[in-house]
């Protein structure tokens, strides 16, 4: 298993295509981890690009850390993991609260992004996970987890509810999770959002419940994109292959090759 | 990261089958595979309760030990949803021995 000890933490990564021209770097979701890129929509960047996956502090395979659960903190880890992988520059591409650590990257190293996607990435005024948080208990996340399961067509059994009880428990319990979250709740109204001239794309779910902070985005980022697609917040999961091209088509725009010809070339 | 193993002889599926059933022991431990009856027929997400990231776990072994020239990521970046759900270990038995 790849880890990169980036001296603050120690992550889990995976690479694709490494001799890519430019680099993608993919950033999960809280409560999540690199799997919901990994199957699907890496491999498909990974045609064109160099794709890096990692799993935030605390997530998946990565340290198990108490705190630095803020922006601040990870976009110091995806900063430092930069370095370690000697990355000058990169286009960012971040799903719910790892669409607020894209964004944030933007804001505190302009000079580090290329351009910049944002899938379904919340308001934390708005969004319910802070409530979650509040409510959390063994019961809510059988609900939680049927409900995934309805909308994603994912089942759990009853070692995996286990594990997924024992991560809950860990960043609820034993880590700064919630009070990080809950300095992040004034994130949207910080000027610097507007000051992102990056180019953006904002893809979200058309029965999303954070279509109004796509909206929001796509007012405040001055070139920014915003596309709905099928699906709700949990849209990568449900239509992999539409947020895979919608990706693709963002970020092939400007590659200096013929896409049609580049996806003959492509022999295993 | 791209450790290329040695394979001498082509694995039948039994020698495949053991090297497998190995790595899910080391992903997803010993304790809860003592409960289990691993067999080729078993499913990954429905017999072996593998999630996603113990799934990326064993893709990663499968990789560093049967070479890069087995891009078990790609196949598996073929399939849908329903179809990585309902993979079983004789699936990827078959798909390894192609490769040889």
């Amino acid at each position: 298993m790849p880890v990169v000890d980036v001296q603050r933490v120690k992550l889990h990564i995976q690479e694709l295509n490494p001799s890519g021209e430019e680099t993608i770097i993919l950033i999960h979701g809280m409560f999540s981890n690199l799997a919901v890129y990994y199957f699907n929509i890496a491999p498909m960047l990974a045609e064109n690009f160099r794709v890096i996956l990692y799993d935030m502090r605390g997530h998946g395979m990565s340290e198990k850390v108490k705190e630095g659960y803020d922006l601040t903190s990870m976009t110091d880890d995806l900063y430092a993991l930069m370095e370690a992988l000697h990355v000058e520059k990169t286009h960012l591409v971040g799903y719910s609260y790892g669409g607020l650590v894209a964004l944030k990257m933007a804001v505190r190293y302009p000079e580090k992004i290329a351009k910049l996607a944002v899938i379904e990435g919340p308001d934390p005024n708005e969004q319910e996970t802070l409530a979650i948080i509040d409510t959390y208990s063994k019961e809510f996340l059988i609900h939680y987890v049927n409900n995934f399961a309805d909308t994603t067509k994912m089942q759990m059994g009853k070692r995996q509810l286990e594990r997924n009880h024992r991560m809950y428990e860990f960043l609820f319990n034993e880590t700064t999770i919630r009070s990080d979250m809950e300095s992040e709740k004034d994130f949207f109204q910080h000027k610097a959002l507007s000051q992102i001239t990056h180019e953006t794309l904002l893809i979200y779910g058309e029965h999303s419940n954070c279509v109004p902070s796509g909206e929001k985005l796509a007012a405040k980022i001055g070139d920014a994109n915003l596309v709905l697609v099928p699906g709700d917040h949990n849209v990568p999961i449900q239509q992999p292959e539409t947020i895979g091209s919608e990706l693709l088509l963002f970020f092939n725009k400007d590659l200096d090759i013929d896409i049609y010809d580049s996806n003959l070339l492509v022999v295993n | 990261m791209d450790q290329l193993t040695e394979e001498p002889k082509k694995l039948s599926n039994d020698e495949i089958f053991d090297v497998l059933n190995q790595f899910i022991t080391e992903v997803i431990g010993e304790e809860f595979v003592d409960e289990m009856d691993i067999t080729p027929d078993s499913s990954f997400t429905k017999d072996l309760e593998m999630d996603s990231i113990e799934i990326v776990a064993f893709s990663e072994k499968v990789k560093l030990h049967f070479g890069e020239n087995i891009n078990f990521t790609g196949w598996l970046s073929n399939m849908d949803l329903d179809e990585i759900i309902s993979l079983k270990l004789s699936d990827i038995i078959n798909y390894i021995r192609q490769c040889q």
